[in-house]
């Protein structure tokens, strides 16, 4: 099966939040209280029942004229996820369409994966106890459809397909869109499996990491001091028996005393 | 393992407690970690009902090992946690003679470097376990970055105290004959202990405070 890639495109979103809606509906994620924080932007971050969001950000072009940025932000389903790393129950899974899912009963709520996501992505749900995030509507690729969030897009921003033909399609537009127009994902954390046509540089869009990758904690942790420590208890398994056969125990016993043989 | 007459208390109830009490936990927190550790072993979560039962165990056994670790380094830092130089440092250099024949290997006291080693590594590296293990509990009240760094110092500790203690068991045992009664009845054997803390042994003779199995213990109340 070939890994498959939803492809945004900031120049063609109006900010329209259709594909918010979709995804709340196709995952039968109830909206919560929300509040105002002077912005469009509704609600103000990623929740355990928002898994995707349009982020508004103003951006003023020097000569008091203001445009809107619109991001789209949700799982980036990295190839090199720090979350699947991480996570000790096996409940974030890569899936064979190379996006990264959940599996709800194995979640034990542990939030090892909150602070691995490079793009803090993952959010904890104390009713459950459990973490929730975009699953790149696994239940609906799987059955060879697109993610809610795609179907629902009505002006062509949001598009999936294969891999190699998503990423070459978003090259193309960045090309066809000239200035400081780049695609954001295939270039870190061994490719993501949302990918990003942005307008502008990485570093103007809010929450948005530049050099995104998995945290060194993750790596020392896991790639580190978890093998060291199988080797290490191994090594000295084998090497107790190694010299008890060959050092041999210590002899602690005498005879010349009162209680020296025969203790056991 | 009834102590026999004429063998030398080397601890004392408390002592016994104590390590009783800091073994039992750590070895259930070794379990239930490498539990959460590896995906391999996810299946020791089974028997208690699933991997978050076993998260629940690992953590509030973490609150019981705690004030072990406490006591534990209130009884034996002055004994275990403090090297003596030079001594302990030719001690090293020949590895106790527990690595290859050496024909004088030099005096310890109550403990040896290797046991002062894993005492530090212990009450070091514990600590550092009971700290990052509770951030690690409650991870959403700290800003991530700081979160971040308590699982791998948590690896850490696993990698120091892990392999360790699996040392210690074995010469506790059978690569040191005579060791675990110390820990179970508080006695051992006079040539047990000639061999094992010499240095102690004169002393606690020099001071008149050594108390013998079987025999009455005017000595040591007189000391």
């Amino acid at each position: 099966m070939a890994e498959k890639i939803k492809l945004y495109d900031t120049s063609k979103c109006t900010g329209c939040r259709a594909c918010q809606l979709a995804c709340k509906q196709w995952n039968a994620l109830p909206a919560g209280q929300t509040y105002n924080t002077g912005t469009y932007q509704n609600p103000p971050d990623l929740q355990s029942n928002t898994w995707m969001l349009i982020r508004f950000q103003e951006m003023s072009n020097g000569n008091g004229d203001v445009k809107w940025l619109f991001r789209k932000d949700a799982c980036m389903h990295c190839t090199d996820a720090a979350c699947i790393k991480v996570c000790p129950s096996g409940a974030l899974f890569r899936t064979k369409y190379g996006s990264v899912a959940l599996d709800k009963d194995k979640c034990i709520g542990c939030k090892e994966c909150i602070s691995a996501c490079p793009f803090d992505v993952p959010r904890y749900d104390p009713v459950t106890d459990k973490i929730a995030k975009c699953d790149l509507c696994f239940s609906r690729i799987d059955r060879g459809m697109e993610p809610s969030c795609v179907k629902a897009c009505p002006t062509g921003a949001l598009s999936f397909g294969d891999k190699d033909e998503m990423i070459a399609r978003a090259h193309a537009r960045v090309k066809e869109l000239g200035g400081d127009a780049n695609v954001y994902g295939d270039q870190f954390v061994g490719g993501t499996h949302m990918l990003y046509v942005l307008t502008e540089k990485p570093s103007v869009y809010d929450e948005l990491p530049e050099r995104p990758r998995v945290p060194l904690t993750v790596i020392a942790w896991k790639d580190w001091f978890k093998p060291l420590t199988l080797l290490a208890a191994g090594g000295v398994l084998a090497g107790s028996f190694i010299h008890y056969l060959t050092h041999g125990p210590k002899d602690t016993s005498g005879d010349d005393q009162a209680g020296g043989e025969g203790g056991e | 393992m009834i102590p026999k007459k004429g063998m030398i208390k080397s601890t004392d109830a408390f002592e016994r407690l104590v390590h009783w009490w800091l073994a039992i936990t750590c070895i259930i927190l070794i379990i239930t970690g490498l539990g959460m550790m590896f995906h391999s072993f996810n299946f020791l979560g089974t028997p208690l009902g699933g991997l978050k039962n076993l998260k629940l165990v690992h953590n509030f056994t973490g609150l019981l090992f705690a004030p072990a670790l406490f006591f534990a380094i209130l009884i034996w830092w002055r004994e275990a946690g403090v090297f003596k130089m030079p001594e302990d440092l030719e001690w090293i250099k020949v590895a106790g003679g527990y690595l290859w024949h050496v024909d004088d290997v030099p005096e310890t006291g109550k403990y040896n470097p290797g046991q002062k080693a894993f005492f530090l590594a212990v009450a070091i590296f514990g600590i550092l376990m009971v700290a990052s293990g509770l951030i690690m509990w409650f991870p959403l009240s700290l800003p991530s970055g700081l979160v971040q760094w308590m699982y791998p110092f948590h690896a850490l500790g696993m990698l120091v105290i892990f392999p360790f203690v699996l040392v210690h068991i074995y010469l506790g045992t059978i690569g040191v004959p005579g060791s675990a009664r110390a820990i179970f009845t508080g006695y051992v054997t006079r040539s047990w202990a000639e061999k094992q803390c010499p240095g102690w042994l004169k002393e606690m003779e020099k001071e008149g405070r050594l108390e013998i199995y079987g025999e009455e213990k005017e000595e040591a109340a007189h000391g």
